[in-house]
């Protein structure tokens, strides 16, 4: 069933909003089943303007969940399978000699794209890395003294291998801030796996994702957002957060400037699935962990699972010791 | 024992004392009582409690008590209140004297305020104040100490030395800002059910009365205590006048007691008129001070007219009539504890009585004499005076005499049968009572009208007036003069007139009363009228100013100065207090909602966890599937809505959305009730 990219209505409400959001939730949810909590998350940071780092074992759905989300939301598309030998102008493109005029002319790598799906990541080194990264924060590339602005919305949706180190270049810690959101899928339920042996009759599972949105909904939905009401005290409760991770002994880094800032947007996003046009403590507790489990440096360096698992634990601990505003 | 525990108790038992004192000091207690509390004091501040171990007896000892004053008060030999106070008393020494616990040590402070209160209803005076203030500070300084050795742990020096500085600190700023309260508003006289309100030092001690027995009072002459104060227009401007204040005369002599001829009590008015005044009269602004004791209105010799009177009570100020009695004395219709009146009075010298205003009978009365008197008088008399027939002169020239001829005393000899002869030929010393009447009676033998006249002598000069003391009450003669009236004779020593008290206790006393009447005025009557003058007095009218260079280029008085300062120190205060409240996070209307909606869930045993929102609350209900969440869930949206989405709840809104809380929990007791699973475990509101 394919449904025209709707125009958004010409007053923009949270309630319009909610319904873009579930709408493109609704068919993620087609093709990934049995997460709506997760796909919600990847929602939600994609209309407060945020990166997406999904960690996961291969397997689960990370390329298929990117590939749906472009779709659902009528995002033009490019997947770069980052490998060791990947190199920047492999993903930023590169000055093309024409014979005919006798001139360099530009052409786009595959981030060129509104939706750019960085399958592991980690796997580049570090100088291909951070070109990446760069775009992401700056939403324009640079090469030979040209700039050359990306795509809008423009969103990476990057996955990184957390068992399978070996042969990897770990993201900085400061490259890490670049994203909203780090989350795992993780494995179905075993009915959803089995209703997926049953029910899947060959068809890719991007075949039931219809386009329900468009860049220009999607643009109005995140300016909508981003103007949300966030009140004195809850701005003043993010702050307190932030300085009890800066504070807290387990921790050797804190929340930065940058992971408040995200934390609100997130926040907005968050408030808009209840059609809410103010952000609550309760929105700013919902996106809390997936929003600053990454962006926290654990004083014991261990990496992985555990210290990802360490990382929420600390943060549901602050978060239940840091009194919300009343 | 502890160190600070020592000092706690002695603090805690001096307190009681204190308010003790302040139902003392009414006069009023019963001797008994103040013996037996002061000697459980006593005890209780060397440490020895003899009923530590005895309680239930001495509180049997207690019981007993009870029902004697109870019988006494039915009887009506007691005043309720005068035995509630001295019961009050008991219940602190009892206690006083128990075993040192901390139950022992609250009813002892409880006994105390109730000691307090007593003393209140007792009497509102200086004394009562400052036993008051003194009270406070011990019993605050105590039980602050009691709950600093609480929190020491047993075993630990308890760390006095730190905690008295802070202490004593807050104390006094409590002190002081009650005091600024209490200065500050006006109020109602407050010691308002008390049977009487006493002189602070004692009753009253001169006394006006229809008759006067020679011999039978006159030893207050060396009582400092100052019965009237008048301010005098146009002012003498002397530092001591010598000038009679009468109260009222007596016209016959029966040879041991003066009285009057008639008797006949005038209507009562708000002005009475003794005599013709002309335009050159003294105004005098009197006030007849507690200790004055009578109803008697006193002028400066010769009252012209007497009105304005207004009489002070416990229930306040209000204003009452007067009337004529005999003798010229004018009387309150109403007794009070003190009053104020206007009186203009004739200058000194100035003619004023004609012999024919006065009735017949009283023209014979003012040449009585006693049928049983000394002939020796009359011939003594006529000796002295050797032909002299003009009244005024044969009685200063008998006056001369006496004051030569005989000595002054305040021993009296008690009754006797003829106490004239005994002055003149016997005894040949007395006090003024003495002199006028022998002056009076020999102008009589000698067929010159005379009569006694009682009241004040002197005056001294204080602040914006004169004042008289009790020991300045005096008696001397009236001598009528054809074609002048009455003139004032006074045949005793010009020495002996004042009062004769010792100067330093005068001095005491003035202080005292100044005072007195200072808190009197600027306490226990101090009004929204009094207010505005203090007000007015600091802040002077510009026209005023203008008006009276003079006046304006004065420094402010005192009292400016201190109603000032007070004012800065109450305003510093309400400041301070002002922007602590303002600049503290006041809980939001939304907040509050919120607060109600909890409590109201909470009576339904649901319960947030620590830390939880009631949004978090309201999701976690709503995964329960709780029967409430889909009642609360509107109410959460609205709170979230008031308090982070800036649009606040409407006027009875809040009330409205928890009525149907209320109901949905009401709703679902009755469920769980009729279902019989549990005990209903709401309340049905």
């Amino acid at each position: 069933m394919n449904q025209p990219a709707r125009a958004l209505s010409p007053v923009p409400s949270p309630a319009n909003a909610r319904s873009a959001m579930e709408r493109i939730a609704t068919e993620l949810g087609r093709a990934v089943q049995g997460k709506p909590t997760q796909l919600q998350l990847v929602v939600t940071s994609l209309v407060a303007g945020g990166h997406v780092l999904l960690e996961d074992v291969p397997g689960v759905g990370k390329t298929t969940l990117a590939e749906a989300l472009a779709k659902a939301c009528g995002l033009s598309f490019a997947r770069i399978q980052f490998t060791a030998d990947l190199m920047p102008s492999d993903v930023l493109g590169a000055q093309v000699f024409h014979a005919q005029t006798a001139t360099f002319q530009f052409r786009p790598g595959p981030l060129f794209r509104q939706l750019v799906l960085a399958d592991e990541l980690n796997r580049a080194p570090p100088r291909t890395q951070s070109a990446l990264l760069e775009a992401m924060a700056q939403g324009q590339v640079s090469l030979d003294g040209a700039t050359h602005a990306l795509p809008v919305p423009f969103a990476v949706v990057a996955t990184q291998n957390p068992v399978d180190f070996s042969g990897t270049y770990p993201l900085p810690d400061s490259q890490l801030d670049r994203f909203m959101v780090r989350m795992s899928l993780g494995h179905p339920t075993p009915e959803v796996e089995a209703g997926l042996l049953v029910t899947r009759d060959g068809t890719p599972p991007l075949d039931a994702v219809s386009t329900v949105s468009g860049p220009e909904e999607l643009a109005s939905v995140r300016a909508f957002a981003a103007a949300l009401r966030l009140d004195a005290s809850v701005a003043d409760y993010v702050v307190r957060l932030a300085t009890a991770t800066r504070s807290h002994g387990d921790l050797d880094r804190g929340a930065s400037t940058r992971a408040v800032l995200a934390l609100g947007a997130a926040a907005r996003a968050n408030a808009l699935w209840d059609a809410r046009d103010f952000v609550t403590p309760g929105d700013v507790r919902a996106v809390l962990v997936p929003c600053w489990s990454h962006r926290v440096l654990l004083r014991s360096a261990v990496q992985g699972v555990s210290a990802r698992d360490e990382a929420a634990h600390l943060l549901e601990e602050i978060a239940r010791k840091v009194p919300a505003p009343r | 024992m502890r160190k600070g525990t020592r000092l706690r108790l002695v603090l805690r038992d001096l307190g009681s004392g204190f308010a003790f004192g302040s139902m003392a000091v009414s006069g009023q207690l019963p001797v008994w009582s103040l013996a037996l509390y002061g000697l459980a004091l006593v005890l209780a501040l060397m440490n020895t409690r003899p009923f530590a171990n005895r309680v239930k007896l001495t509180a049997l000892l207690l019981l007993a008590v009870a029902v004697t004053l109870g019988t006494n008060v039915l009887a009506g030999s007691l005043n309720l209140v005068v035995a509630a106070c001295a019961f009050a008393g008991l219940i602190s020494a009892q206690r006083l004297l128990s075993t040192p616990d901390s139950a022992t040590d609250g009813q002892v402070h409880l006994s105390g305020l109730l000691m307090v209160a007593g003393g209140a209803a007792l009497s509102g005076e200086l004394i009562y104040g400052l036993f008051l203030i003194v009270f406070g500070v011990m019993a605050s300084i105590a039980l602050a100490l009691g709950v600093v050795e609480a929190a020491v742990p047993e075993g630990e020096p308890v760390p006095v030395r730190s905690v008295m500085g802070p202490l004593a600190k807050g104390v006094t700023f409590a002190v002081l800002g009650a005091v600024a309260f209490f200065v500050l508003f006006p109020r109602l006289n407050w010691n308002m059910i008390g049977p009487t309100a006493s002189p602070g030092l004692g009753v009253a001690t001169a006394g006006f009365s229809n008759s006067v027995r020679l011999g039978g009072s006159g030893t207050i002459k060396d009582n400092p205590r100052i019965v009237l104060r008048a301010t005098l227009t146009p002012d003498p401007e002397r530092d001591s006048l010598n000038a009679y204040w009468v109260g009222r005369t007596y016209d016959v002599f029966d040879g041991q007691e003066w009285s009057n001829a008639r008797q006949t009590p005038g209507p009562f008015e708000f002005m009475t008129t003794l005599r013709p005044g002309r335009d050159n009269l003294i105004h005098q602004r009197m006030e007849l001070m507690p200790a004055y004791g009578a109803r008697t209105l006193v002028a400066l010799e010769t009252p012209s007219r007497l009105g304005n009177a207004f009489i002070n009570t416990q229930r306040g100020s209000r204003r009452t009539h007067i009337s004529e009695q005999g003798g010229g004395e004018v009387r309150f219709r109403d007794s009070g504890i003190s009053y104020t009146y206007e009186a203009y009075s004739l200058p000194p010298g100035s003619t004023g009585d004609e012999v024919r205003d006065l009735p017949p009978e009283e023209q014979d009365a003012l040449l009585s004499i006693p049928a049983g008197l000394d002939v020796r008088v009359a011939q003594t008399a006529a000796r002295v005076l050797n032909g002299e027939r003009e009244p005024l002169a044969a009685a200063q020239k008998l006056s001369a005499w006496l004051q030569r001829e005989y000595k002054y005393t305040l021993e009296l000899g008690g009754d006797v049968a003829d106490p004239v002869a005994d002055f003149l030929f016997q005894r040949k010393e007395g006090h003024c009572e003495h002199f006028a009447t022998a002056l009076t009676l020999m102008l009589r033998t000698q067929g010159m009208r005379a009569r006694l006249a009682t009241g004040f002598f002197g005056g001294e000069r204080v602040t914006g007036g004169y004042v008289i003391r009790a020991g300045d009450a005096h008696a001397w003669t009236h001598v009528f003069v054809p074609g002048q009236g009455f003139v004032t004779v006074d045949a005793t020593p010009p020495s002996h007139r004042a009062s004769q008290s010792s100067r330093l206790l005068e001095q005491l006393v003035s202080l005292y009363e100044a005072v007195e009447s200072q808190w009197r005025n600027a306490v226990l009557e101090y009004n929204f009228r009094d207010q505005m003058d203090a007000v007015r007095t600091v802040f002077p009218r510009k026209r005023h100013a203008a008006k009276n260079e003079e006046a304006s280029s004065r420094t402010p008085p005192p009292r400016a100065w201190g109603a000032a300062l007070l004012a800065a120190a109450a305003a510093y205060v309400l400041w301070r207090t002002l922007s602590r409240y303002l600049s503290r996070e006041r809980p939001l209307e939304a907040t509050r909602f919120a607060d109600a909606v909890e409590t109201m869930l909470a009576s339904a045993r649901v319960t947030r966890a620590d830390g939880e929102t009631l949004e978090a609350l309201d999701a976690r209900l709503g995964k329960e599937r709780h029967p409430l969440a889909p009642a609360l869930a509107p109410l959460t949206r609205r709170y979230l809505e008031a308090r982070f989405g800036g649009r606040p709840m409407r006027q009875g809104e809040a009330q409205q959305l928890l009525s149907t809380l209320r109901n949905a929990v009401a709703k679902e007791a009755q469920r769980v009730a009729s279902e019989g699973k549990r005990p209903p475990q709401a309340r049905a509101s």
